[in-house]
């Protein structure tokens, strides 16, 4: 279950290393003081991350990198429920943004490219055409009825 | 799914958390399988079986609807 101690350090970490990329950018298209503002939000929050993974729930273990499968089951759920919310919530600016006649492409990038990975998830863990082979290589229909005449090791 | 993890973790006396440990997986998962709000994997629900020295077919009590 726990994979190393420098495991619940990942998920920290990479919000301090991605919220400093966003605190640059801040600096570059704003002022001094809105990029310190932000990274001091950006370490806040990683802090806060931290010390969660140091508590014993199902948040904890999962942002500890220490998840066990129901936890893993339970990452699935809510990653499924988050991009539901987040094309409902692009799919209504959307709408909005064409009503209003205003620059809607990156409703539609964000539609488009989340559309598009969803069909690549289904390609990529959905199955194919495997029964046939999946029966060759199995247990046949024949041999299931045969197994009652398998006689036991002496 | 019902079962009987709860039953043969109180006879060889052993906590949650002893459980927990004892199987790899955390407190809360082994409080979700005892309600009956989580089913375990295949995988798991074996590793739970074989701890009990029990078949897993007298460890978990599928409904009619759930076969």
């Amino acid at each position: 279950m726990t994979r190393s101690k420098y495991a619940r350090l990942i998920a920290p970490a990479s919000t301090l290393a991605v919220g400093t990329a966003a605190a640059i950018a801040v600096r570059i298209g704003h002022t001094w003081t809105d990029a310190i503002v932000f990274e001091v939000f950006i370490l806040v929050l990683s802090t806060g991350w931290f010390l969660l993974t140091l508590t014993k729930s199902d948040v904890g273990a999962i942002y500890g990198q220490r998840q066990d499968e129901r936890q893993q089951h339970v990452v699935l759920r809510a990653s499924r429920f988050a991009m539901i919310v987040l094309f409902a919530v692009t799919y209504l600016t959307l709408l909005i943004q064409v009503a209003s006649n205003k620059v809607y492409w990156q409703e539609d990038v964000i539609l488009s490219v989340g559309g598009v990975s969803y069909f690549l998830g289904l390609l990529m863990y959905g199955s194919h055409n495997e029964d046939d082979q999946g029966t060759r290589r199995g247990i046949m229909a024949s041999d299931a009825d045969g197994a009652n005449n398998v006689i036991p090791p002496m | 799914m019902e079962n009987d993890v709860r039953e043969y973790r109180r006879t060889r006396e052993l906590s949650q958390a002893e459980l927990a440990v004892a199987l790899g997986v955390s407190r809360q998962t082994i409080i979700a399988i005892e309600s009956g709000r989580y089913s375990p994997s295949l995988p798991l629900a074996f590793r739970i079986a074989r701890f009990f020295d029990v078949p897993v077919e007298k460890l978990f009590n599928p409904s009619e609807e759930e076969l």
